[in-house]
């Protein structure tokens, strides 16, 4: 049986547990407000941008040189899997389940006979692959530091990539990232980077197509097109980034909040364990004065 | 006189929001100067200057841009750049020490920052668009 002053210590370090998971709750929801403004900020030019880009996808058959971002190689064989994850921990399950569904997604991948390279962002991810599949890493980018620097560590990504791409080093680039749902939930999402996935904007173009007129193309369609395409490669690298930045946050509060929580309880019943152990010692006492003075 | 609405938006966010008179936008073949009522148009940009002009066709803000893709349709006007600084804090001797560092390397890369920064010495000494 521990005794007093063991229980005693006990709490005294759950309680300052607490102390920390609180604060880092504070600190991460104030960050979470922070990314989530930079997130606002950034949309504005990134939807406009892929309204004009899916208004000139439809201009853009085939082609060589820069249009390959657009209509891809032609090949389905190489990948490059790119997981996004936060450099640092204490965030529950939020760079785990990038890992756990990368790895899924390489090895199936590697199931259908593809072969795939990778490309971790953040230090937890890159750890992850250095351990499991070191010899498939080609790059990795680590200390991003989104919430300062921003757009800039988006275009060193998205060079390094096309880069690559039109190396012919790989046909087929996915990005792996947790999606910000709200501040308490994210969602792993895969989205295919290169080549460019016009679906899913099908929708905005024909919306476009219905309210506006044609337009005039200066200097002409496809020069516009071959300006505008590597600048969505970074602009989408830029989205996820801050989206996974924004997830990352959340994720460490609900976390934190959790761990508080936790450690609340914990405090409650080291409590009460000590005020009956307590009990139990002035009971003993008790007992051996009285049979003490029985005995006289 | 009637006015339109001009955007000014970075990758980081948007830095001008308001109903102008008049905008000169360095389109990539030449310079587009943009009124109320302007016909439809997508114009790649090429590293330069952006003047803004009030109603009664005084100066209010000059931007530098490093590229980028303007809209512009007769209602609204939307410049997307992916670097945008205020002209007046621009520094001369800092471009200048700028192009003469770039000018000793010798890669893609620093030939289009050497452009970039070459346009932008251009655009602080230059005084045409100050007054229309």
């Amino acid at each position: 049986m521990p005794s007093l002053k063991d229980i005693k210590t006990q709490i005294n370090s759950v309680g300052s547990t607490k102390k920390i998971t609180s604060a880092m709750k504070m600190v991460a929801a104030s960050k979470l407000r922070r990314s989530q403004e930079k997130a606002e900020a950034a949309r504005p030019y990134s939807s406009r941008l892929e309204e004009m880009l899916s208004s000139l996808a439809s201009s853009a058959a085939s082609g060589e040189g820069i249009i390959k971002l657009l209509t891809g190689t032609g090949n389905d064989q190489n990948y490059i899997v790119v997981p996004v994850s936060a450099d640092r921990g204490l965030c529950g399950g939020f760079n785990s389940s990038i890992n756990r569904e990368t790895f899924k997604l390489v090895k199936s991948l590697e199931g259908n006979g593809k072969k795939v390279q990778l490309m971790p962002v953040g230090k937890k991810s890159r750890d992850f692959f250095n351990r499991v599949m070191k010899d498939q890493i080609i790059e990795s980018f680590v200390d991003l530091n989104v919430s300062s620097t921003g757009y800039e560590s988006a275009l060193n990504i998205s060079n390094k990539l096309q880069e690559l791409y039109f190396e012919d080093k790989f046909d087929k680039c996915i990005l792996v990232f947790n999606k910000f749902k709200s501040a308490i939930s994210q969602e792993v999402t895969q989205q295919q980077l290169i080549p460019l996935d016009v679906s899913n904007s099908e929708k905005e173009e024909e919306k476009e197509n219905s309210s506006n007129a044609i337009y005039d193309y200066e200097p002409d369609e496809e020069t516009i097109l071959k300006d505008l395409l590597p600048k969505n490669v970074s602009i989408q690298i830029f989205k996820v980034l801050l989206e996974s930045d924004a997830g990352e946050q959340g994720a460490r509060m609900a976390a934190m909040d959790n761990a508080t929580r936790n450690a609340g309880e914990m405090i409650d019943s080291l409590t009460l364990k000590y005020n009956r152990t307590r009990q139990a010692f002035i009971t003993k006492e008790l007992i051996e004065i009285i049979s003490g003075a029985e005995s006289i | 006189m009637a006015t339109i609405s001009f955007d000014l938006v970075s990758p980081e966010n948007l830095i001008f929001n308001d109903d102008v008179g008049t905008i000169i936008v360095p389109g990539k073949d030449g310079d587009l100067g943009v009124l109320p009522g302007h016909s439809q148009v997508m114009s790649s940009l090429r590293p330069g200057r952006v003047m803004v002009y009030s109603e009664d066709k005084n100066l209010v803000k000059s931007f530098f841009v490093s590229g980028g893709f303007a809209e512009i349709n007769p209602e609204k006007c939307i410049v997307l750049a992916e670097s945008v600084v205020e002209l007046n804090s621009l520094d001369k001797s800092s471009i200048e020490k700028e192009i003469e560092e770039l000018g000793s390397k010798e890669s893609k890369e620093s030939e289009e920052q050497l452009s970039i920064a070459k346009a932008k010495l251009e655009a602080i000494t230059v005084s045409f668009y100050d007054k229309i």
